[in-house]
């Protein structure tokens, strides 16, 4: 009775156990949450269906593995740890491996197991699946991103809309600015214009109201403005002229003697006399017209010299006359008082003649001023007739020298003369050339102090005779240079030394020289002395020039 | 070579003394319809009919004692029924640790090894069997292997291979290790006096 009493109690606790293993299967399987009973050495005992779904294993296939093949081997590790030492631990965020080598974010729960004995046999492990939170983290994460770059961005769209708004308001700044200063430039530049134009009226005006003629040729060589004095020379009007080349000009008979003296290419010159026609004389004068060093026309200036030239010419011709008419009874006294000193007219006292050499002297002088002043008037009438013929040079100077060996001595001057042993003859007019020389040569000893000294050198040039006459005298003053070779000039410091010169001279030996292809000039300076040269040409054969 | 499963045979077989729990049973069961279904578990119980021993599977007590001889009947009409063949009853056995109510609920997994192959192991023997007995024998965990001897109990040849798979299971719960082979080193159907067996991992 008591056994079957006992065996009953066995059923009825059999039964239990199995209600209860099936109660917990039951349980295990319901859990949605992954379970696992881990081993105390970390193998897996038990898994639920929930478990076999987040790991991809089977049941029967994680059961008996490595629990570390499941997780991340150190992350689980440390789960282990954790457990093993404090009983447990709650919502450990760790990675769950699946059988399909995937990484999954899990969350995990473990708790301790212990026998009766209180020895650990275990602990159990639960999962959360954070996939779905990760990503919705992740997810959230984003958006944040993508919200805080959205925010940056309009951060930046404002900064940049600001700064385009601050740069636009600069610009408008600036442009009004620019305006400002465009508008003060347009009316700087109209005020100019306005000058400009006060000016070119003024300048117009003058052109036109000018006393002499005016004609400007441009860059081309055409004439781009003629004025009113200048159509009047030569009877045309502006509109004819305009824009013709001065070759073109030739088909007005007026303007031919212009083209003639200055050539197609427009020679420069200064002040140089054509006669246009009868009662019109211009003096003619072109200029390039220069800017920043570039030629852009040409002037020419057209004075009106027809009554200077009416003067003189009436001058010339009054002087002509009283010379010629005063030479006849200079002459007639000149061999008067030669007969008188020579004793023709019987003796005279020592008194008497010293008075008559005065006077012959002075009568001299008289017949010298008298030549010049014929020769001068020839000149410019254009009557001074040259004859060239080869001739010595050296023995002109030789000659001249001769004709003036006793002033030399008297005044104790030392008359050097150096010549090459060969020298070509020149053709010139033995007259005009010893007169040349002769004035020169006087003007040497007349202005040397005495015990100074005179030298005259002659020398070969390529193809020309060089001419130096140089004395040791008072010297031209600089300031008085510029007129040597004008008629009548004689410089302050030689007209207190000598009153006697007629200061035409240099004038009659300029236009000889020049009358023979040659050139003068001088070096000098006061106080110190005078160098004259003059060339003569050696080939060129002189004609008449005048 | 044993006899074909018959009526007789299955006779002779109920005549074996002593019972197993009825978790063996159920063991089978989850076998045959993980590997076959529903349909698979229906042939085999058919077949148990056609035996004269039929078995509803699903009615099978877990923690109840049942004849040896059922146990026996029912591996070998499986086998029959899918024509399994010795390394499919080996896997069966390994199956079995996975699921069975025993090595879960009854084993303690306390750190030591030992303690658990030298104290445990007759313990699981005996939660399952009234027959039999299992005496670990030794432990080397150095060398990684273990010597299992099973006394007095000459059942079937068919549970040599079986048991391989189980006991191979059961060091799988005990032991890390990729890889757990099982040698029946002896066996009292080829004349020894028991059965022995290596685990080695």
């Amino acid at each position: 009775m008591v056994a079957e009493r006992e065996q009953e109690k066995i059923s009825i606790l059999l039964e239990d156990l199995a209600s209860l293993e099936s109660y917990a299967r039951d349980l295990l399987n319901f859990l949605p949450l992954p379970v696992c009973l881990v081993s105390s050495i970390g193998i897996i005992l038990e898994a639920n269906p929930a478990f076999e779904k987040i790991s991809g294993y089977k049941i029967e296939e994680a059961i008996g593995k490595p629990i570390e093949d499941i997780f991340v081997k150190e992350e689980i590790e440390e789960v282990s740890k954790a457990t093993l030492e404090k009983g447990f631990i709650k919502g450990k965020e760790i990675n769950l491996l699946t059988k399909d080598k995937r990484k999954i974010p899990v969350s995990v729960s473990t708790l301790l197991r212990k026998s009766e004995e209180g020895e650990i046999i275990g602990y159990f492990l639960a999962l959360f699946d954070l996939t779905d939170i990760k990503k919705a983290e992740a997810e959230i994460k984003r958006r944040i991103e993508e919200l805080e770059k959205l925010r940056e961005k309009e951060i930046i769209l404002r900064i940049r809309e600001r700064a385009k708004t601050k740069d636009i308001e600069r610009k408008v700044k600036e442009l009004e600015e620019m305006r400002k200063a465009l508008m003060n430039i347009l009316e700087d530049v109209e005020e100019e214009r306005k000058k400009a134009e006060e000016e070119k009226n003024k300048t117009l005006a003058i052109i036109n109201n000018l006393a002499d003629g005016l004609l400007v040729f441009d860059k081309e060589g055409k004439v781009s403005l003629i004025n009113p004095q200048a159509e009047k020379f030569f009877g045309v009007k502006e509109k004819e002229v305009v824009g013709k080349s001065i070759l073109e000009l030739n088909q007005f008979d007026n303007f031919r003697p212009i083209v003639e003296m200055v050539g197609s290419e427009i020679k420069e010159m200064f002040r140089k006399e054509v006669f246009i026609k009868e009662n019109l004389v211009l003096e003619v004068t072109t200029l390039p017209m220069v800017r920043e060093g570039e030629k852009f026309g040409t002037l020419m200036i057209l004075h009106d010299v027809t009554r200077e030239k009416e003067i003189e010419r009436m001058k010339s011709e009054f002087v002509s006359i009283s010379a010629h008419q005063l030479r006849t009874p200079l002459s007639a006294i000149k061999w008067t008082l030669r007969m008188f000193l020579d004793g023709d007219l019987g003796e005279i006292t020592k008194e008497q003649r010293e008075f008559l050499e005065r006077i012959y002297k002075s009568n001299e002088r008289m017949i010298s001023l008298i030549n010049d002043l014929l020769n001068v008037t020839r000149i410019e009438e254009g009557r001074y007739v040259y004859k060239p013929t080869p001739v010595d040079v050296a023995q002109i100077c030789q000659s001249t020298i001769e004709l003036y060996k006793e002033e030399i001595e008297r005044k104790n001057l030392e008359l050097i003369f150096k010549k090459p042993q060969e020298l070509p003859k020149v053709m010139a007019d033995v007259e005009k050339i010893s007169l040349a020389i002769q004035n020169l040569l006087e003007n040497a000893i007349r202005y040397t102090l005495p015990g100074g000294k005179v030298e005259i050198v002659l020398e070969k040039k390529e193809n020309e005779i060089q001419f130096l006459i140089k004395d040791t005298g008072i010297g031209i003053p600089k300031d008085q240079q510029g007129r040597v070779f004008t008629k009548f000039f004689r410089a302050p410091n030689a007209m207190k030394i000598d009153t006697q010169g007629s200061g035409l001279g240099l004038f009659i030996t300029k236009n000889i020289i020049e009358a023979h292809g040659g050139k003068i000039w001088f070096e000098s300076e006061e106080g110190k002395g005078t160098i004259f040269y003059f060339t003569l040409p050696i080939t060129e054969v002189i004609e008449k020039r005048y | 070579m044993p006899p074909e499963l018959t009526k007789e045979v299955a006779q002779k077989l109920m005549e074996i003394k002593g019972e197993v729990r009825g978790v063996v049973f159920k063991t089978d069961a989850e076998y045959v319809l993980k590997e076959k279904g529903e349909e698979g578990l229906k042939k085999v119980e058919e077949e148990l009919e056609k035996l004269g021993y039929p078995i509803k599977y699903k009615e099978i007590k877990t923690l109840n004692y049942y004849p040896v001889g059922l146990r026996i009947i029912s591996l070998l009409t499986i086998k029959k029924v899918f024509d399994f063949d010795e390394k499919k009853i080996e896997e069966m056995g390994f199956f079995a640790t996975k699921i069975s109510l025993i090595p879960r609920l009854f084993i303690k997994y306390v750190f030591s090894f030992s303690k658990i192959f030298f104290e445990q192991g007759p313990r699981i023997w005996r939660e399952h069997w009234t027959v039999g007995e299992l005496i670990p024998v030794e432990l080397n965990e150095e060398k990684k292997y273990a010597i299992l001897n099973l006394k007095s109990f000459t059942l079937h040849p068919i549970y040599c291979s079986y048991l391989k798979g189980y006991f191979s299971g059961l060091f799988q719960r005990m032991v890390k290790s990729p890889k757990i082979t099982c040698e029946e080193t002896k066996c009292t159907f080829r004349g020894d006096k028991y059965h022995e067996f290596l685990l080695k991992w």
